[in-house]
């Protein structure tokens, strides 16, 4: 097992900095410009309408860390990370099984469950490393640029993205337990997120339809950057995407490899 | 049995992959089970694994990775020593150090064939082993074998070439549209099958002579050569050929469905 963990994790070496360094450089160019365009920035946004500002968690805009969550933390980072998670489950799982990777991996003393675990376990380090290296740019531009991010609730902010994604990844691995065909389980996984976000919009925009929120994870997600991290929410969330990797390993194992 | 070569034959699409990824737990039976080392193969998959070499029709494991890579985590996930692994990639010729997404066709399953033997398993699986290979290294692939059943080693083959499984073999099983039909010694099959015989003869082909020979059959003449199948005893086939004038004599094996023809004539008669 251990040496399947390690053999995952190489293979994600790549994916952290081509994945990290993008939204690290977009975190910290977003922090960086905060200072000069601050006072704009506010008063543009007292100009906008409140259901606009609640449909996208803009608030008022007076800090660096509410402008950080509007720009990237609210939308982008959640939707990218969460892509993210879906595209490494699917390759380390329908991929490895269309390639014919999986047949050797299982030809050797490993079982599908190790197999599983070991992608699931590589893919939750790999997004924490990913937001990780968000964060530290985030902080490093604030130090460099003088935009006064507290680091405290930089990282709350970037580390209440990881549940959502890990459960984005979760979904991948149950619909693996159905079809192996790559892009059937990131079309069908990554559909399903953007329809959750969906879900949570309109539950925002609408208070008629605030029930249909509590079927989205972005109703969990919150505004961890300023509120700081819900720990109902964030466990809640993990223990979600552990239950459905559950049972997406068990359907994992009950199906015949081939793509 | 145990220590024996056995050879899984039949043509494209006949099942021996299927058979091959059921035994390894890739597939799951739709009825019945299957047992290796007396363990069954899908609740025992894992400790069959660890007596196990396989090597699929297409070997595949990431296109970034190297050799040398790959059998590193493979040796790590086995807990085995790589020292094997360098014998056998310098006697293959094989390039561990470029990534595998760089190899062609041929030098790929070399790395594959090094994977499936390096820990020196007690069960070989080996699909459609040869392909891509070229003649040279099928000969070193078929000596390799010959050693590992020395070894204590069975190795099941599959194949679509009865030339190779002849080599190697000593049982066959004959296997088409997903069904095992008949298990045989090579030698049986290859005796039953006949073979394939063209004579080019100094005068006017002896026809009336040669149909007269218990054995003959699909006779076709052609100017002064004539071809047909031989099988059973060949004794009375060749003190005939020594009595004619005969400048050029091919023999070669039955192809694949000649023997299905063959093996399918003997069931309906």
């Amino acid at each position: 097992m251990t040496a399947l963990l390690g053999a995952k994790l190489s293979e994600r070496r790549r994916a952290v900095i081509a994945w990290g360094l993008p939204l690290g450089l977009w975190s910290a160019f977003i922090v960086a410009i905060y200072p000069s365009i601050e006072s704009a920035l506010t008063k543009a946004v007292r100009g906008y309408p409140a259901s606009l500002k609640e449909a996208f968690g803009v608030g008022e805009l007076t800090s660096v860390e509410q402008y950080l969550h509007a720009e990237m933390l609210s939308l982008i980072v959640p939707l990218v990370v969460g892509y993210l998670a879906i595209r490494s489950v699917a390759i380390g799982l329908s991929g490895a099984a269309e390639s014919g990777r999986l047949d050797v991996l299982l030809s050797a003393p490993v079982s599908r469950r190790d197999v599983v675990v070991a992608d699931c376990v590589a893919t939750a380090i790999e997004l924490a490393l990913v937001l990780a290296l968000s964060w530290l740019f985030a902080v490093g531009a604030s130090a460099i640029f003088g935009s006064g991010l507290d680091p405290g609730s930089a990282l709350a902010g970037f580390a209440s993205v990881w549940p959502l994604a890990l459960l984005a990844g979760a979904i991948a691995v149950v619909i693996t337990g159905w079809s192996l065909h790559t892009p059937v389980v990131t079309g069908a996984a990554g559909g399903l997120l953007i329809a959750m976000y969906a879900l949570d919009l309109v539950g925002r925009l609408d208070p008629n339809l605030d029930g249909l929120r509590y079927a989205s994870v972005f109703r969990y997600y919150g505004n961890a950057i300023e509120s700081g991290i819900d720990p109902w929410s964030f466990f809640g969330v993990v223990g979600a995407a552990v239950l459905l990797t559950a049972v997406g390993t068990v359907l994992f194992e009950r199906r015949d490899l081939v793509a | 049995m145990k220590g024996e070569v056995f050879g899984l034959l039949g043509p494209n699409g006949a099942g021996k992959t299927t058979l091959i990824r059921t035994l390894l737990d890739l597939l799951h039976p739709s009825s019945g089970n299957a047992r290796i080392f007396g363990l069954d193969s899908h609740r025992d998959s894992v400790r069959i694994a660890q007596r196990l070499g396989h090597l699929p029709g297409e070997f595949a494991f990431g296109n970034r990775i190297t050799g040398a890579e790959m059998l590193s985590i493979l040796a790590d996930i086995r807990r085995a020593d790589l020292g094997h692994s360098d014998d056998l990639a310098q006697r293959f010729r094989a390039d561990l150090s470029r990534p595998l997404g760089e190899l062609s066709r041929g030098n790929r399953q070399k790395v594959g064939l090094i994977s499936a033997v390096f820990h020196r398993p007690d069960l070989l699986i080996l699909d459609e082993p040869t392909s891509g290979l070229d003649p040279l290294m099928q000969e070193e692939f078929l000596s390799l074998v010959r050693e590992e059943q020395t070894r204590g080693c069975t190795i099941l083959i599959s194949s679509h070439e009865l030339d190779e499984v002849e080599r190697v073999c000593e049982r066959v099983g004959i296997i088409r549209d997903g069904r095992l039909i008949a298990v045989e010694r090579v030698a049986d099959l290859l005796h039953r099958a006949g073979r394939r015989v063209a004579v080019t003869f100094g005068d006017p082909v002896d026809l009336a002579g040669l149909e007269r020979l218990a054995g003959v059959s699909s006779l076709r003449i052609e100017g002064s050569r004539a071809e047909f199948t031989a099988s059973g005893d060949v004794d009375a086939l060749v003190k005939f050929l020594a009595s004619q004038d005969v400048s050029e004599v091919e023999i070669a094996h039955p192809t694949l469905e000649e023997v299905f023809l063959t093996y399918y004539d003997e069931k309906r008669t």
